[in-house]
This record gives structure tokens, sequence and C-alpha cells, in this order.
């Protein structure tokens, strides 16, 4: 269920929600009820929203607490950098905790960035919002007049949402207010802060990534994250975003060279850092530039290494940005790994041919949509460079073009 | 876009010049140094590549223009270098700077980058020029990079750090030259052009054409052929008729009140109403309270 904004500011308020049943689900689990989190539907996992409900339906209901989500960037860094705003905002909303780490930017930037909660107290967006391939102004009840009992259904089922929803929306047009922002409690690590100290260690990990690792289990450990520490007060979620990792500007050379000298240094890294979060309240983001490492294998055990992995492809600045198939979206979006937790098998995403669209309102999450092909003299030759096949939809959502050939 | 970026607009940032061995940068790195000399900027140059007098050559007012000549001793053999490649931290770099007094902070320039690359290691130049750029002392920062001579990850690491990046390469016809230019602006939008300029003898860049991002395609617009043309029938409708078919009313077609008492929004999924009738009223000790005797 999607939880109203209620005033973060002042948590003793509970506001009224329209959509809320009377009939709760009776658990005996004893999973700690923390605010922002909710038990998967398929194993009883707890799960965190990632920001992005479109996101959140293609990861089965969420990211698991205790995992870690890997995005392989694109090229300019934009969608995943607004990715991890997206999960950092969840969490400020939520009133979780955060912990943030970057080489590039200062934490205070990419936390003053951060985008601003669409907040009513009324019902979310109603499902007139989702994309209409018509160019029709928004319906009011006299649009239909003989199937006015459909009007409020979508047209092309072509957004994955799930009808349960969890999660917030955010505006990407306005920052995060101040006060809203600062009532969140963020751990910071800076790597400029942080200067190198020269004693030679025999671990194959860099200066940077044990001094990251060191910080984090301190806070793990001094604010009680860990799930077998005593919970005499109320639990609560560490939820931490780790920018361009494996960059040159953290020390690693995995990005310049093909044959690094640090080859190891990322993946122990990671290693320590699952075992880290399997053991507490935490849920983390880790976004890599993957498109500069050379090395397919260590890209690959990279992905191995995480729970969850994404990958997004920008279409800008390549040739792909001038096909008409993808003239709608912004890139295309490929799941590299879905985790099985706990159970024998995971919930992939069923389609294969995704693509997003950052709109102002909502990072949609879209199955790759092709109209079907009226006319006779399109070319099907730009058919085939579609990753997986996507099954035309279906004849209402179009606006019908006269056809040359009508037979009577 | 290639005029702004000379012009010089923000601050903070990083350019990259990016050639290969078939078309020189080096006459674009140069119309750069002078447009901002002409905008009376202190220019720094660091020149590992080329001599001083070349450098020199084919600028007018030089007041301004501060060359620290690592070309004649690079690697410090003779002792008495001015400037070596392994002084190329950020420590360094800011003292050689703050040895000339200015009033606004100056702009760097790096002739070429691809000679530090070869004697320091990638990540420690990347984190200089990242803390130059942060530091503030610096108003901008110029480097020219030769692609063809490192390997891909180094020159993607370099140029993932520049905020604006300019590819040359040698245009179809005569002496021009093409540029790609792709900028990231402070609220992270990607910014895309292309030119094609030539550089006059006084170092200032002509554009001779600019196409905008990509061609457009032509749709072919087909030609529609109305369906209620050719017919035996009349499929169409007059004005009247389109009237007295609007004001039929049709069987289940409600008022608008009606519609939207009847027709729920989407939001309240599940509301159950139930009113309990006289069969739920049993009371659950006496198993014969439901018997109609």
């Amino acid at each position: 269920m999607a939880a109203p904004m209620s005033g973060v500011g002042n948590p003793g308020v509970k506001s009224s929600s329209f959509n809320s049943t009377s009939f709760q689900k009776k658990t005996r689990s004893k999973l700690p009820s923390i605010p922002g989190t909710r038990p998967s539907v398929q194993n009883g996992q707890l799960l965190v929203s990632t920001g992005v409900t479109s996101l959140d339906f293609l990861l089965g209901g969420g990211l698991a607490v205790g995992a870690v989500l890997l995005i392989e960037e694109d090229r300019y860094d934009s969608y995943s950098r607004m990715i991890l705003k997206y999960f950092l905002a969840e969490g400020v909303v939520c009133q979780h905790e955060l912990f943030l780490a970057s080489a590039q930017d200062s934490p205070d930037d990419i936390l003053k960035e951060l985008p601003s909660p669409i907040m009513d107290d009324v019902a979310m967006p109603k499902p007139m919002e989702q994309p209409r391939l018509s160019s029709d102004p928004q319906d009011s009840l006299e649009a239909m007049k003989i199937a006015w009992r459909y009007q409020n259904l979508p047209k092309v089922q072509s957004t994955l949402t799930s009808s349960s929803r969890f999660g917030h929306y955010y505006d990407v047009s306005k920052t995060m207010e101040a006060e809203i922002q600062q009532a969140a409690k963020c751990h910071r690590f800076y790597l400029p802060d942080h200067p190198n100290q020269t004693a030679p260690t025999h671990s194959p990990m860099l200066e940077s990534y044990s001094a990251l690792l060191k910080s984090l289990q301190e806070v793990i450990q001094k604010e009680g994250f860990e799930v077998a520490a005593s919970s005499s007060k109320s639990r609560n979620i560490l939820r931490i975003g780790l920018h361009s990792l494996g960059s040159s500007l953290w020390g690693d050379d995995l990005c310049c060279c093909d044959n690094p000298k640090h080859a190891h240094a990322l993946t122990t890294f990671l290693y320590g850092l699952r075992a880290l979060l399997r053991s507490s309240l935490a849920v983390a983001v880790v976004t890599v530039p993957s498109h500069l490492i050379q090395n397919r294998a260590l890209m690959g055990r990279i992905a191995k290494l995480c729970d969850t992995a994404i990958a997004l492809e920008s279409f800008k600045g390549s040739e792909r940005e001038t096909n008409p198939l993808y003239k709608d979206y912004h890139g295309l979006l490929h799941v590299r790994q879905v985790p099985h937790l706990n159970c024998l098998a995971s919930q992939f995403p069923d389609h294969k041919d995704l693509a997003f669209k950052l709109k102002r309102k909502q990072f949609s999450i879209e199955r790759l949509h092709l109209p079907p092909d009226l006319s006779e003299t399109v070319s099907r030759v730009s058919r085939v460079e579609l990753p997986g096949a996507a099954s035309a939809a279906s004849v209402c959502g179009l606006s019908t073009s006269a056809n040359k050939h009508l037979d009577f | 876009m290639l005029l702004e970026l000379l012009q010089g607009g923000d601050s903070g940032g990083f350019l990259l010049i990016q050639d290969t061995a078939n078309y020189c940068g080096r006459h674009l790195l140069k119309s750069f140094i002078n447009a901002a000399l002409q905008r009376d900027e202190d220019v720094h140059v660091f020149c590992f590549e080329t001599s001083e007098e070349e450098l020199k050559e084919g600028f007018q007012e030089v007041q301004r223009l501060h060359i620290h000549n690592a070309y004649e001793d690079p690697l410090g053999w003779t002792k008495k270098a001015v400037f070596t490649v392994l002084d190329f931290s950020l420590n360094d770099l800011t003292r050689v700077l703050k040895l000339t007094p200015h009033q606004k902070p100056p702009i760097v320039v790096i002739d070429s980058l691809s000679w530090v690359l070869r004697h320091v290691h990638t990540t420690t130049v990347c984190s200089t020029l990242h803390q130059l750029k942060k530091g503030g002392f610096v108003r901008a920062i110029i480097g020219l990079l030769h692609a063809d001579m490192h390997q891909k990850g180094t020159v993607g690491s370099v140029r993932h750090l520049a905020t604006s990046l300019i590819t040359v390469t040698p245009s179809i016809m005569g002496d021009n030259c093409q540029a790609k230019i792709t900028k990231r602006t402070k609220s992270g939008k990607v910014l895309q052009d292309e030119h094609t300029f030539s550089i006059k003898e006084d170092l200032t860049v002509m554009l001779l054409k600019s196409s905008n991002t990509a061609p457009q395609q032509t749709v072919q617009e087909e030609h529609e052929v109305d369906p209620t043309a050719n017919l035996t029938f009349n499929l169409r409708l007059s004005d009247k008729e389109r009237e007295a078919k609007e004001k039929l009313s049709l069987p289940f077609m409600f008022s608008k009140e009606k519609k939207k008492a009847i027709l729920h929004s989407g939001a309240n999924i599940g509301r159950i109403l139930y009113e309990p009738d006289a069969n739920d009223d049993f009371d659950q000790e006496d198993p014969d309270d439901d018997l109609d005797v």
C-alpha cells in the first residue's frame, strides 16, 4: 500500500488514507515492524523500496534488507545518479538513516539535489497518469459516452506496476526542502577528507576501500544496526549509497588499464560489504562505471558479488538516439542478476526488452512497446536490432490511420 | 556551442581537447589561449611537447601568458629544470601558480596530458586534476589529449572527468576540421553539438557549417485515402444528422452525477460495504437459535 506522505517533521501525526482497507494480514513472524519496509509476498523477506516504483516491481517487490544493488552507470552518469538520489530521497521520506560515500562530488552536494516528494493526503496518482499513446488531453467524464465504465482503466498496460503500491513519487524539477532533508540523519564519507595512510597492508584492498569499509563498520556498530543488537529502542534501516566505486578517483586502476594491478581491490571490498550487510539492517546501492572497465571477466565477477545487478544504457551520444523506435525513451535497462535469498528460484522479470524514461514525476521502466505496423511502406530492417521480441500492443491504444487497402 | 566555450562561460570546468595523429588539436588549443588572453585573463601553460618559442608564435599580447617550460628537461636530468613531469601533483602545481600574483584565478593549460600520463599513473593524474578543479584556486583547466597514444580505459577515465569534451577530426574537404562537442552542465544535462571550422592566421575560429545533432529523417507522408469516398451508399453525416445522433439517449447512458456515484476512482481498492442482515444475527452459544421454529 502506498503510504501518503505524512509530516516528516512530526512523527506522531498519522494521516488518514483513503486507500486502506480494514483487513490486515495476520503475521506471526518475528520480523520487527520498521516504517518504510514490508515483507515480501514471495518469501517473507523484509523489503525496502528503492524510490522508483517500477524498479521495485522489477526486483520482485523491492530491495531485500541486507542486500546490495549494483547499478552499472550509463555513459555520462546522469540516470544512475538519479536512481541513487531517488534511493536516498526515499530514505529521507521513510525516516531511515543514510550513509553516503563519494570520491567525486561532496556528499553534501548530492544531498542538496535530492528530488522533492509529491505529497498529497488524497489517493496516490491515478492510473490515468500512465503514458498515453494518443495525444488526447486529460479525459473528463464526458469523453466516453458509451463505455464510460472503462474510463479510469489504463489504455495499454505497458508500465510495470503492481496493484498494491509501496513507495513514494518524486518531482524531479524541484529539490527537497532543506528542513525535510536535514531532519534525516546522514553519515558522510568524502574520500579527499581521508588522506591515504601509507602503512602497507597485506590485503589486496586499497586504502580508500579499507577506510570506507572501516567507516561503515563503525557506523553500523555505533548506531545499533546489527540484527543481533539489543532492541531497546525502535529499529531503523541504514541506507548506504556508494557513488562511482571503481573509478580512478578512488585510486583504483580498474577502469584505466586492461590488466589492472589492483584487480582484486573492488571485489574484495564488495565481499566485505556483503558480509557486513548480511548481519545488519542495512541496504546498499553501489554504482560502478562499467563502461570504462575493459575487462569483461572482471565486470562479471563484480556483478556476481552483488545481489542484484542492473545496467543502464542511455541513448545520449550513441547512434541509437536517432532510431525512431527509441524516440520515446531515454535509454535501455538490462537486468543482469536477481538474487534468490532463502529460496530456490528467483523472481526474474518476464521481459528482457526494458526501456526507461525519466519523466518529471516518475521514473518509468516499461517494456519496449512497438505499435503495430499498419502501413505497407515502413521498412522492417530496423526491427532486427531490437533486443528480445516485443509483441504488438492492442489496437485500442492507437490512433487509427487510414488503410489504403480496404476491401469490401 | 564552440563559440560559447571559447568565450569561457562557466568556471570550475575541465575542458578536454581530444585529437589523433590525423589532425593536431594544438591549433584549437592556441585559439582557446588566444580567446582567454583577449579577455584579459591570466593563462598558465605547462608545455611538455613544444618549445616555448613555438608556443608563443602567433599571440599578440603575451603579457598575461606565463609558460612553464617542461619541454627542455621534462624528467629533471640536468637538475636545473624549471618544472618536471614528476612535479605534476596538487601541491607543486599550486606552488608554481602562486609564484606569480594575480587578481583573479588563472586558467591552466596543459600541453599535453598524454605526456604526463606516460610518466605518472592515471589515478594520480585524475585525482590531481579533480582536486585542482574543485580547489577553487584555478578558474578553468584546458588539456590536450592524444587519444591514440593510450589504452581505451585511460582515455575513458580522463574523458569521464571532463565537463566539456571536444573531439577534433579532419574533415572530408580540405583544411577544415570537424569538432564534436559534448558538454555537461551543472544540472546534469548533457548537450552535444557538431561543427566544421577552420582557424585563421590570427588564431580566431571561423565556423563554416554547424549541424545540429543528427540529420532529421524525412518521413514520407502517405497519401491518405478517405474510405468514405467512392462508395455506392452514404457513410457521411450532415450536421443535422450529427446533432440528432448525439441527442439520442442510449439505454445505459446515465447523467453525470449518477456516473460519478457508480464509478469509483481507482484509489479505493477493495472497499467492502456490508450490511448485516437477519441471518447473521445468531448467537454462538445457542446452536438452535437460527431455527425458524
